[in-house]
């Protein structure tokens, strides 16, 4: 029966073009839809014709015109889908001049919550302001001259490699420490100068439990006249007091680190286990907690001070991390990940 | 570096225990991150030196030995053996019944194919000195039997797992390790052995060094005669316990010597060596060289090598070459002592990613002195061990770099620690670590030529043996200034109006796919750029929560943007929120905001791409609307606004006005006006209508219906009329409402709904 409605004469490359032809014209979902029947249908010619292929060439022929034609459909299908739904939309107005509760029932909902990181953020903000510290954050994209020349870090420095560092242009990254903002502020004035800066850097890290390129950072500079190592070391028992609990001890280990000299590392005692040794402190009684030294004279000389007209110290510390230990939580991943199962457990 | 306690103790006499040393070396010099208890942990005693008195066939079995072994007992013991290298008269190394072993594993007096046994005798991997099962351990002759096994061999032994700096390359061996406990417990560090053994011969040894930059010192000594074969137990064991692997005699003292004393070395079979020379340059553009890792690698002229007549044979300081390296068969060995430049080292060993213990201690500045004493015990070691004739030696140095004298005012230490130290205790700990003094000042030992160079850094010295001495104090201050700045304080209120609202605060990452600020190197491709809005952030965050079946989902973020800028992005600080519901529920958060700011807002109609068309509306501080459903499946709210033009715009200071005692005329009007008339149009015609006397408008309702008309509406206000002076009359109030009716009927065509 079919064979009746097989037109002798046919030609597929014309067939191919009238069925585009017919495509460009149909403007709504329906007229795409018998467009689609018409040329790719059960009955249509080049289906019947599929049908009574017998060599190779013919049917690879008649298939990839069956195939344009299918993509053609499903674009023009999604192009006519998408405008019919955008004129559904345009008629769905609204007078956005209202108040929102005459443009809908807006349920009340129950109290939200802050990050953990801001929960952190408050408490460092705080504790510091209480000290008599101001809060500064610069810039997140920074020049090499204020990201690494100023600290100290030598040309050759690992830190300076793609490898370790996003670059965003050939002079500039995105910050690795906060650092370049207290730089920023010793330029812009003198002493007496007590700050924390605070905000996210950037390292490249492959992410897994531990790692995220992206985290934020607390950093303290002091830099007065007469300031010594035992005002970081009391300044910092007094902060992790805050932040730990009353009972902590503070141990300190020296360290290296570009910009401080003399550097030193401090360690808090467990809060879990009260320094006996346990899974937190890795059985050492004693947790990481950062960076810290006296301010390096070089950086002094950098922003154009006498080198011995001051001595500063400056700490650096993780917000991340210290909402880690605060709460128990492990790996790095829940402080991306959002899941409102996991934020409302906090402020 | 995994340090065994008892090397460290060859070279330092203190009686200092390990956790005192690993606590002071911690707080002092390096982190010690454990100490590691190795080897045989149950009672010593049951180990001792054997001497086998008999030993025969198994009378039972074809592989075992049937021995009687005098244990300095008052009798033998019957012991049955699977090895065979050892004949009766050996002394050997015998676990009674009772031990337990390092792998836990308990001996028994038992019976094995019918004879009784009464113990093990001992292969090397049995106690964890080593991995050879080849045969059982053969000892000096000279040994007593029955003497504890303890005293010949290494049975037990603590590590403890240092993790130095990389400012300071003596730590990363065992020598400098024990300076620092000399200095930290007043010990006696133990001088290195400059003794050289006898010379077996003497021989040129051909050296050249083209590139004295790169290699300041050159030492090459060359051993004929040399025995390959595998290390004695105790050398063994210190390089298993210091997480080395043993590989032959040579190939082990160039470890170990590395780990004793931190200059690396190398061991080139010499008859490889095309000419039997040694060229130290730059490598060749294109030149390859294939590494003992069996990798063949590409060169280029950054790259120092040791090569020999014609080609590359080493990479320096970082890995040997394949085709030169010393094997079983090798008998004439050229030992390598050099010194090379740290950022040439660190620099090759980046960019062809191969990191090696001799990179990694020469990318940290190798004391240049060092490659005579480090040679020297090479040469006895490979003496002693392989048998070998030493007769060639060479030592081509470039001029080395001479000793930094610093001045040191004690008085400025004191004021840095913030403790007082008296001057001579100052020299005395300078002292102990080899800063003697000279001319005023101290000379600056050639180990620490690196990291010591100025006062500050002698203070350090001084400050870290000092560390636990420092008192807690503050700062003293003149002035105090803590307070949140404006920016901050408004953060906070944003923050708070937010989770009051019901949303959760998200943090997503700074990137995205596309932006105006292209990272050149970026992460993935969906992370190629800085992102311009925080909305996508959203979106994928409330995806996210969706997907766990989390409803009601509410986020927000307070983040920066970025935007192209001149030399650095112009940075934004934005506020975003997704809420599911729709438009209402994003513009009431929007008010609420506004209301907090202090801000009045006007809403326009707008478009953005991300937004229902119809739904959709923009402040003069950014978007808000109800998302398109095409960007998320169901029904949700969204806005972004710039918080920095929030704050800018939020008042200052809030002017008081004064509030009426009388009360207000209430009146409700409503108007039929055209549809596209919007709400705040009419508000605002009613405001300027009115006057000073109104006190209050809002609408409250909207009707559409027939009686209305087809692209008309109904809108109704409540206003409220009044006076600071007095209560306004209902003939004022009438007038009032007149004055606002004909106003709105002029500009909108609007008619009072009876």
């Amino acid at each position: 029966m079919d064979t009746v409605e097989r037109p002798l004469d046919w030609d597929p490359d014309t067939y191919e073009r009238d069925a585009l032809e017919a495509l460009e014209g149909a403007s709504t979902s329906e007229e795409v839809e018998s467009v689609s029947v018409a040329y790719l249908g059960r009955s249509s010619p080049l289906k019947l014709h599929l049908r009574e292929v017998r060599d190779r060439e013919t049917g690879m022929k008649l298939n990839a015109i069956r195939e344009a034609v299918e993509r053609a459909v499903a674009a023009k299908k999604e192009q006519v889908e998408a405008a019919e739904l955008e004129h559904k939309l345009s008629t769905e107005r609204v007078d956005v001049t209202l108040p929102a509760r005459m443009l809908g029932d807006v349920e009340p909902r129950p109290r939200g919550a802050l990050h953990p990181s801001t929960l952190v953020r408050r408490d460092v903000e705080d504790i510091f302001l209480g000290l008599g510290y101001e809060i500064v954050d610069g810039r997140e994209v920074e020049t090499t001259r204020y990201n690494f020349d100023a600290l100290g870090f030598p040309d050759w420095h690992p830190s300076r490699s793609p490898r370790s560092t996003l670059y965003v242009g050939d002079q500039t990254v995105l910050r690795t420490e906060t650092s370049p903002a207290q730089i920023h502020k010793m330029e812009a004035t003198r002493p007496p100068i007590y700050i924390i800066s605070i905000g996210r850097v950037y390292r490249r890290d492959t992410i897994d439990a531990t790692h995220f390129p992206i985290f934020h950072q607390f950093e303290g500079l002091a830099i007065d006249k007469g300031i010594t190592m035992a005002d970081l070391k009391g300044t910092l028992l007094y902060v992790m007091r805050q932040l730990y609990g009353p009972d902590r001890d503070v141990r300190f280990r020296t360290h290296y680190f570009p910009f401080t000299e003399p550097s030193m590392e401090p360690d808090v005692s467990c809060f879990n286990c009260g320094g006996a040794g346990c899974p937190v402190c890795k059985h050492s009684g004693w947790i990481e907690m950062g960076g810290s030294g006296m301010v390096d004279p070089y950086l002094y000389e950098f922003v154009g001070w006498g080198p011995e007209e001051y001595t500063g110290f400056a700490f650096g510390m993780g917000i991340e991390r210290t909402a880690q230990l605060r709460y128990g939580i492990p790996g790095i991943r829940p402080f991306w990940d959002n899941d409102i199962r996991f934020l409302r457990q906090f402020g | 570096m995994k340090v065994p306690l008892s090397w460290l103790r060859e070279y330092v006499r203190t009686d200092a225990t390990a956790e005192e040393i690993a606590h002071r070396l911690s707080i002092s010099t390096a982190e010690v991150n454990g100490i590691e208890r190795r080897g045989v942990t149950s009672d010593l005693s049951l180990f001792r030196v054997g001497q086998v008195l008999d030993a025969g066939k198994h009378p039972n079995a074809d592989r075992l030995q049937l021995t009687k072994v005098d244990v300095g007992e008052d009798r033998p013991y019957q012991i049955v053996c699977g090895a065979w290298n050892f004949s009766a008269g050996a002394k050997v190394a015998v676990a009674l019944p009772g031990a337990t072993l390092p792998n836990g594993l308990t001996l028994e007096r038992r019976k094995l194919r019918g004879e009784v046994s009464e113990g093990m005798i001992l292969a090397e991997d049995e106690v964890d000195l080593g991995t050879d099962h080849e045969g059982i351990m053969v000892l000096a002759d000279s040994l007593e039997p029955g003497t504890p096994l303890s005293e010949v061999l290494p049975l037990v032994e603590d590590v403890l797992d240092i993790e130095a700096t990389g400012n300071r390359p003596d730590l990363f061996s065992i020598y400098g390790l024990a300076r620092e406990v000399a200095a930290l417990f007043d010990g006696e560090l133990v001088p290195l052995d400059a003794t050289e053994p006898p010379r077996g011969g003497d021989e040129p040894v051909d050296v050249q060094v083209d590139d004295p930059v790169g290699a300041p010192r050159y030492v090459g000594r060359l051993f004929r005669d040399v025995t390959i074969a595998p290390s004695p137990v105790w050398l063994k064991a210190r390089l298993r316990n210091s997480g080395v692997r043993a590989i032959s005699n040579v190939v082990d003292v160039t470890n170990y010597v590395m780990l004793a004393l931190g200059n690396p070395l190398h061991v080139f079979d010499h008859d490889t060596l095309h000419g039997g020379r040694i060229v130290v340059r730059r490598a060749a553009s294109g030149e390859t060289l294939r590494t003992l890792d069996g990798t063949m690698r590409e060169l280029t002229p950054a790259d120092l090598v040791i090569a020999d007549a014609d080609r590359a044979v080493a990479l320096a300081g970082i890995m040997g070459g394949e085709e030169t390296e010393v094997s079983d068969a090798t008998t004439n060995v050229l030992l390598e002592a050099a010194n090379f430049e740290p950022v040439t080292i660190l620099r090759s060993s980046e960019r062809l990613s191969l990191r090696t213990e001799g990179s990694n201690r020469w990318e940290k500045g190798v004391d240049p002195h060092l490659a005579g004493p480090a040679a020297t015990l090479a040469t006895r070691l490979i003496v002693d061990l392989a048998g070998a004739r030493w007769t060639g030696a060479v030592d081509v140095q470039a001029e080395l770099p001479q000793p930094a004298v610093i001045e040191l005012r004690p008085e400025r230490t004191n004021a840095v620690l913030g403790l007082d130290v008296p001057p001579d205790e100052q020299a005395a700990v300078l002292g102990k670590l080899g800063f003697d003094r000279a001319n005023g000042g101290f000379r600056v030992p050639s180990w620490r030529a690196r990291d010591v160079t100025r006062e500050i850094d002698l203070v350090e010295e001084v400050g870290r043996f000092e560390l636990e001495r420092i008192p807690f104090t503050l700062p003293e201050r003149d002035v105090s200034f803590g307070r949140l700045t404006r920016w901050q304080r408004l953060r906070r209120v944003v923050e708070d109006v937010l989770v009051g609202c019901g949303y959760y605060e998200a943090y997503t990452p700074s990137f995205a796919a596309d932006g105006d600020v292209r990272l050149p190197e970026p992460l993935s491709s969906e992370a190629a750029a800085l992102r311009t809005g925080l909305i996508d952030g959203l979106v994928g965050a409330a995806r996210a929560n969706v997907a766990v079946g989390t409803s009601g989902v509410a986020l927000f973020e307070i983040a920066r943007v970025y935007r192209a800028g001149g030399e650095l992005p112009n940075e934004r600080w934005h506020i975003g929120g997704i809420v599911e519901g729709g438009f209402a529920d994003a513009k009431w958060a929007v008010e609420q905001l506004y209301e907090a700011l202090k801000i009045d807002a006007t809403y326009d109609r707008a478009s953005e791409p991300v937004l229902h068309p119809g739904k959709a509306a923009r402040t003069a501080h950014g978007w808000l609307g109800e998302l398109h459903p095409r960007v998320l499946e169901g029904t949700w709210g969204a806005f972004e606004l710039d918080l920095d033009a929030l704050i800018d715009a939020s008042p200052e200071t809030i002017a008081y006005a004064e509030v009426s005692p009388y009360p207000e005329v209430r009146q409700d009007l409503a108007f039929v006006v055209d549809e596209d008339v919007p709400a705040a149009a009419l508000v605002d015609a009613i405001r300027e209508a009115a006057g000073a006397a109104l006190h209050h408008i809002e609408p409250f309702d909207e009707y559409r219906g027939e009686q209305i008309g087809a692209g008309r509406r109904s809108l109704a206000f409540r206003v409220g009329f009044g006076s600071n002076e007095r209560t306004l009359t209902d003939e004022e109030a009438s007038e009032l409402r007149a004055r606002i009716v004909s106003a709105l009927g002029e500009r909108f065509g609007a008619e009072l709904r009876g």
